[in-house]
């Protein structure tokens, strides 16, 4: 007798007392042999399961000990097991954005491919379920299935072994993968050779799934016309391969031989590669003598803000603001230790050797109206640039869509559950996200139903590999569609899945200088790569009657679901919903056509600064003015910004050339992406946001010199002040909000008190706190110091010690610094409390605390004791990085 | 996998082999132990790669690249890393049934998908296997087992080589009574006197039987089916037949002077010294023997390596091997990227054997023989040759051999051994079952393995042309599979 599967026991029980009224009154223990994974155990928690005893597993560690492939004993070993159970399932919950366990239990955050509603209504009630697809008695027919390969009923067969089953490592009679050993190899000798017939080949084997089944649009077909259009006439690979991108791949997961090379070849093509969230070493914007470009046209602006300066942003022909990734939905990025070598620190604005992890939420967006306010700062610092936001399939990604539409993004990237990077989680890489042909059908209808879609350009990505593919894309709505993994295979990658080791063999995704040495990919191979692609695609749209892309986006008619399907499980899958076409009054349009405005003109910028600083700007002569403002002038500096950096380089102009004083209350977003040379003194107050991304300019704050409240007891600057600075100095006279210095990657800044989560996930610069400070300070904090002025010893009890040491100010060269920050702050502000600081030193130094993280304190270390060997100080860091790696007693990052 | 970082910490270990000079003394196949860290640190040395290519056995540019079998490979390496013998060696046993003839003879198409072989030296997949299985055996770990079950059904398979064996080892395990015939006196075909002992020691081989016969196959050897058992009988007498009846007519070399004395096809010369070494140590004198004689073997493949090294155990006076190709070259060229087996040099056992013994490998590249010459007794004393070009058209396509200008020449030879490859199997049984041939004239077959006569399966060379022991191993195997679903009602319990 076979036993029926856990989860749906599970859940009947539940949603059958759920009816019942009778829920709350019982737990739900289960016993059970099945569940294995994270992804398992938060399946059953998050349909009712109170708890888990999963009995079979601890008797695989059992078995696992005595064959000696596991160390013992035995309850160490369960205890570890559990351990990692726990520590899954709370990163799973925390990507939804749930912080305990009572939230998520019986809370289903789950969405169903390919059960049938009526299955689904009567176990899985209200768990969303968009294609059908199979009942209660496939389910069973399977699981007996299962059952008597174990247990033959007829023919006991001696030795009998547990298949390896391949859905991580492949196997040729295990899972089915669309990269395998003849795709990928056809794929690479097609490309290395130029040869389209091989293309073809490989091609062929990726788009005819009828029997293998494994994506959503392997179960299309296309209508073709009676009359194909002659190939001559549909519009040429040039114009076809502009719309092309590679994926975001940042540089330090991948090598910068495999960046680079990404890069060349999309620039050769007019299409665009992608900087991925590592920032971009400022010499790739120059043209290489050849007329390559190795620039990066978009550049991705993630939760980290790694690297962000204004002449990153000023460098762009696209901006991506990173929401959520597709193959680790509501994870920030992380780069282990051991791949931070020094110039991935470096361009990451970071501490070589101590891991990078960006935080799943961007701290400036919290709202709708938050991703708008960033979309229109990133359009001030680069009104040149199209700004794009990625977004994952997920149901409800077109409601978000449209959010994003109004909120004047120009782009909306809708990227699929497949591919993304070989170092995410198990549980992310098979578990997490949608296939792209759901969210990308979802958004195209939504936008359209709302007149919104011919405001906004629908790009697509997700383990895209053939023509039929972007054909595929288009006629559900897209019109940009972007590569990530194909384009690495064609440069060598084999798909080891190894990336978070760092010991990819082909150098590709490595840092370690020995294997990138292994690199062999070349950007021609990319070039033939994209060119064979479109090539295909034109095969299509002459067979389907299209002579330019534009007329295909959204045309979901030309679809529909193959009708001879072999396999029994897939003979109820209903595709309508992706197909459905919405009616709409004739002027809603189906592709983008209409730019965003971005009301550009009426910033503070726009009508008066930049004519006010065109002295500075033509012939850095020194400009001084003073100016009113109110809360509706927002991002005020950041497009004048912009000017002085696309002029004099990221070294902007000489301290102090610009100095622009100004009377009332800022909006949000007061000098964004400042760079060196402009001065930004603010009497008055400010919003949210001020000097957020700062790349080395100066800002100073402080309240009217008429006013009456004490300055250091009340709040005169707004939350996530400073969020991403690279660099610069903040002098604030009076208190700020929460999340001061957020993510501070390098400036130097002094305040008087801050509130909640100080310093937090910061990984560079100075800050000096001449005040109290709110809860959980420096938490996540991995980089810089700061000083906290701890005058009645509460400091100790809020701050949130996990990455950082607590200790006295002691060393010379330190106290110099700080008192000169502290001297520089009452220079600019005239401070009261600074003045008292420095009036009393000596007291003041014995209260100072100063807050370092563990992690860059020994790498510091490191480096100066390299250095006294001497070494020079790259030498130094190199050094001081390989014995760090090895260092067994590190903290964080990974 | 092994260590994460041990295919860039270890080096590859090359085989161990004893000195030329040493081993060419016996006709033993022994060879330097190695010790088990060795063997640990060259399992570390894999990656257990997301995609592993070694495992997956395909053809490409008509060459296998991967293993034919799909053997786990990752997995066992794994294994003999962390000191796992017995579970490597039932990890081993799932795929392959025969270890410890490919783990000797194989070429190794695995080795040259390995991931690792992309930039360093591949993994020695090969030793580790061979180790895996005579680890096993040492250890008595390798028995005979019984099938839980009989079906009561009869399976009878033709040619006991390493398809017939599979097959026969396969369809046991399912619970059917089988027979296999084998026309030679001894039981293996190319296993036991295709290869010479000391590349394949024969007791290696009467080991497997010896188990298979505990496990209750039944060999009837000096049996010719068609000849000794009428051909009729197999499906009247069985309830489904196998056919593994090898690839083994040989190809000939029409020139003048092919009938002369002293020229024989390299398997006569190979089995009748094999089956005297066994018989009677090379006493009883019932062999072509090379003694004292100049020897010329023509191919320059394994069974030409072969005829070299039994030609110098038998104190050959001189030697020389005529290859029509060119050299190959010695890395990859372009159009032979990873992960198709790599068409480079080599230097195989037999010729470095020669090396040692006379200073210089014995090949000769690209040319052509034109004619024998022979002396007054009619025994062969010449062998006329030319050099070949190999002409390529534009884009480089093949255009066939040209014979350069002033390169004939005449070289010594009293024994000449035909080692030219194989062009199909022998007609006069398919013939006579009335077996449907392709257009290359091997037995065909469909998805099943079962041939145009329904109840008639065939499997190994018969069907693919002359090829490898491990893709025998594969057919046998897929033919067993497909005899087990045939007798069952369309369902079987074989992988």
């Amino acid at each position: 007798m076979a036993p029926i599967p856990a989860l749906l026991a599970v859940a009947s029980v539940q949603h059958h007392l759920l009816r019942e009224g009778t829920r709350t009154r019982i737990g739900i223990m289960l016993e059970t042999g099945e569940p294995r994974e994270v992804h398992h155990f938060a399946l059953l928690i998050g349909y009712g399961a109170s708890a888990v005893n999963p009995y079979l597993a601890f008797e695989t560690i059992h078995d696992q000990i005595r064959l000696g492939m596991i160390a013992g004993p035995p309850e160490a070993a369960e205890k570890r097991y559990v351990k990692a159970l726990n520590k899954g399932i709370v990163k799973v919950i925390s990507k939804m954005g749930i912080s305990t366990i009572q939230s998520y239990h019986g809370a289903q955050v789950f969405e169903a491919i390919g059960l049938n509603q009526d299955f689904i209504d009567e176990y899985f009630t209200w768990t969303p379920t968009r294609i059908g697809g199979v009942g209660i008695e496939v389910v069973a027919r399977e699981v007996k299935m299962r059952h008597d390969r174990a247990f033959p009923p007829k023919r006991p067969i001696r030795h009998k072994q547990l298949g390896t089953g391949g859905q991580y490592q492949y196997r040729h009679d295990g899972e089915a993968h669309l990269f395998n050993p003849v795709t990928i190899h056809k794929l690479q000798f097609a490309c290395r050779t130029g040869s389209y017939a091989l293309f073809k080949e490989y091609s062929r084997l990726v788009d005819d799934q009828a029997r293998t089944l494994c994506t959503l649009r392997g179960l299309m077909d296309f209508k073709p016309v009676p009359k194909p259009v002659p190939i001559e006439e549909v519009e040429p690979v040039e114009a076809i391969v502009r719309r092309f991108k590679t994926g975001a791949m940042s540089y330090g997961s991948i090598s910068q031989e495999a960046h680079e090379a990404l890069a060349i070849a999309m620039n050769r093509l007019g299409g665009k590669s992608n900087t991925g969230e590592g920032g971009e070493d400022p010499s790739r914007y120059r043209p290489l003598e050849n007329g390559d470009s190795k620039n990066s046209a978009i550049k991705q602006v993630a939760s980290g803000r790694f690297g962000v300066t204004s002449d990153y942003l000023v460098h762009a022909r696209e901006l991506q603001i990173k929401m959520a990734q597709g193959a680790k939905p509501g994870e920030g990025g992380q780069l282990p230790g051991h791949k931070v070598y020094p110039w991935i620190a470096k361009t990451r604005h970071a501490t070589p050797g101590v891991g990078l992890i960006s935080p799943p939420p961007h701290h400036d967006i919290y709202s709708i109206e938050d991703l708008a306010q960033l979309i229109h700062d990133l359009k001030n610092a680069n009104h040149g640039a199209r700004i794009s936001v990625k977004l994952v399939a997920e149901v409800g990604v077109g409601t978000i869509a449209a959010g994003v539409a109004k909120a004047h993004a120009d782009v909306v990237l809708i990227s699929g559950h497949d591919g993304g990077t070989g170092a995410s989680p198990l549980t992310s890489i098979k578990h997490a996200g949608i296939p792209w042909e759901l969210g990308l059908a979802e958004t195209h209808q939504v936008l359209v139903m709302n007149n919104l879609r011919s405001r906004i350009a629908v790009e697509v990505d997700g383990q895209l590999k053939t023509g039929r593919d972007v054909v595929i894309g288009a006629l559900l709505g897209a019109e940009e569609f972007g590569f990530a993994t194909a384009p690495l295979v064609v440069l060598g990658c084999v798909m080891m899945r190894v990336c978070h080791l760092n010991t990819c063999p082909v150098g590709v995704a490595t840092q370690d200088p020995e294997l990138r040495r292994l690199f062999t990919g070349d950007p021609a191979h990319v070039v033939n790569y994209m060119r064979f692609v479109a090539e295909e695609v034109r095969e299509h749209m002459a067979m389907l009657g299209y002579r330019t892309l534009d007329e295909m986006v959204g045309r979901s008619e030309r679809i529909e679901m193959r009708r001879a399907v072999d396999h029994w499980k897939a003979r109820n899958l209903d595709f309508s919903r992706i197909l459905f076409k919405p009616t709409v009054p004739k002027h809603y349009g189906r592709t983008c056509q209409v730019p965003q405005d971005h009301g550009l003109d009426e910033a503070l910028d726009a009508t008066t600064l930049l004519d006010l600083c065109r002295p500075a700007l033509e012939a850095r002569r020194p400009v001084e003015a003073t100016l009113p403002i109110r809360n509706t002038n927002r991002v005020v500096g950041t497009m004048l910004g912009s000017e002085v950096t696309r002029r004099f380089g990221p070294e902007g102009l000489p301290e102090d050339t610009i100095r622009l004083h100004f009377k009332g209350s800022a909006g949000q977003s007061f000098g964004a992406f400042v760079p060196r040379g402009m001065t930004l003194v603010l009497e008055g107050d400010s919003n949210d946001y001020i000097g957020k991304g700062l790349s080395g300019g100066k800002i100073v704050v402080y309240p009217p010199a008429e006013s009456r409240f004490v300055a250091e007891d009340n709040i005169v600057i707004g939350n996530v002040a400073f969020y991403g600075a690279t660099g610069g100095e903040a002098y604030i006279r009076g208190v700020a909000g929460e999340r001061f210095c957020v993510r501070n990657s390098g400036v130097h800044a002094v305040v008087e008190g801050v509130g909640d989560h100080g310093c937090e996930y910061m990984t560079g610069g100075r800050v000096v706190v001449l005040g109290p400070t709110g809860r959980n300070f420096a938490a996540g904090m991995s980089g810089g110091i700061a000083y906290v002025l701890d005058k009645d010893g509460r400091f100790e009890r809020v701050c949130n010690r996990e990455l950082v040491s607590l200790s006295l100010l002691e060393d010379e060269a330190e106290i110099a610094l700080v008192r000169g920050m502290v001297e520089r702050h009452v220079e600019h502000t005239s401070s009261s409390v600074g003045v008292r600081v420095l009036t009393g030193w000596a007291e003041a130094l014995q209260r100072f605390v100063r807050i370092v993280p563990n992690d860059y304190r020994r790498v510091l270390e490191a480096q100066a004791r390299m250095r006294q060997k001497g070494l020079s100080p790259e030498a130094a860091e190199m050094a001081a990085f390989e014995e760090n790696v090895h260092d067994a007693m590190r903290v964080g990052g990974n | 996998m092994g260590k994460p970082t041990g295919f860039m910490e270890y080096a590859r270990e090359p085989a161990h082999q004893r000195d030329p000079l040493e081993r060419i003394r016996d006709w033993r196949e022994e060879h330097p132990p190695y010790s088990e860290e060795t063997l640990r640190t060259q399992g570390a040395r894999c990656m257990d790669c997301g995609v592993p290519f070694c495992h997956t056995g395909t053809l490409i540019a008509g060459m296998a690249s991967g293993c034919p079998v799909n053997n786990l490979i990752p997995e066992w390496n794994d294994l003999v890393y962390r000191g796992q013998w017995q579970e490597a060696i039932i990890r081993l046993h799932k795929t392959n049934n025969f270890p410890e003839f490919t783990g000797r003879v194989c070429p190794a198409p695995c080795e040259g998908s390995c991931t690792v072989g992309i930039s360093s030296p591949p993994v020695t997949i090969k030793n580790i296997e061979c180790e895996i299985v005579e680890r096993a055996f040492a250890n008595g770990w390798v028995k005979a087992h019984l099938p839980l079950a009989r079906t009561g059904k009869r399976v009878v398979v033709v040619g006991s080589g390493p398809a017939g064996l599979a097959a026969a080892q396969q369809l046991n395990k399912a619970g059917h009574w089988v027979t296999v015939f084998e026309r030679a006196d001894r039981i293996g075909g190319l296993l036991m006197y295709g290869i010479p002992n000391m590349k394949l020691d024969k007791k290696i081989v009467e080991r497997r039987v010896r188990l298979m016969v505990d496990e209750g196959i039944r060999f009837i050897s000096r049996t010719e089916v068609g000849r000794d058992f009428p051909a009729s009988r197999l499906l009247s007498d069985y309830d489904a037949a196998v056919i593994c009846a090898g690839a083994t007519q040989a190809r000939d070399l029409k020139v003048e002077g092919r009938e002369l004395a002293g020229i024989h096809p390299a398997m006569e010369f190979l089995t009748q010294s094999t089956r005297s070494l066994l018989d009677s140590e090379l006493k009883d004198g019932r062999y072509v023997s090379a003694a004292g004689r100049h020897v010329v073997v023509i191919g320059g493949g394994d069974t030409g390596t072969d005829c070299v090294a039994t030609a110098i155990r038998q104190r050959a006076k001189s030697l020389v091997q005529l290859e029509i190709m060119p050299r190959p070259p010695d890395e990859r060229a372009p159009d032979n990227p990873w992960p198709q087996w790599p068409k480079v040099y080599r230097l195989d056992y037999g010729q470095a054997e020669a090396k040692a013994l006379w200073g210089a490998e014995p090949r000769q590249y690209a040319v052509q023989t034109k004619r024998f010459l022979g002396d007054e007794r009619g025994h062969v004393r010449e062998l006329e040759l030319c050099g070949i070009d190999w002409l390529r058209g534009e884009g480089g396509t093949p255009l066939g051999p040209r014979e350069i200008e002033g390169t004939h020449r005449a070289i010594k030879a009293d024994l000449v051994l035909l080692a030219l490859g194989f062009v199909g199997p022998e007609r006069s049984l398919p013939n006579e079952l009335g077996l449907k041939l392709d257009e290359r004239g091997n037995v065909w077959t469909d998805d099943e393995k079962m041939t145009s006569v329904p109840g008639v399966f065939a499997a190994g060379d018969c069907v693919r042309g002359q090829s490898l022991v491990v893709w025998a191993i594969h057919e046998g195997r897929r033919a067993a599979k497909g005899v087990d679903r045939y007798l069952m009602n369309g369902e079987t319990v074989l992988p």
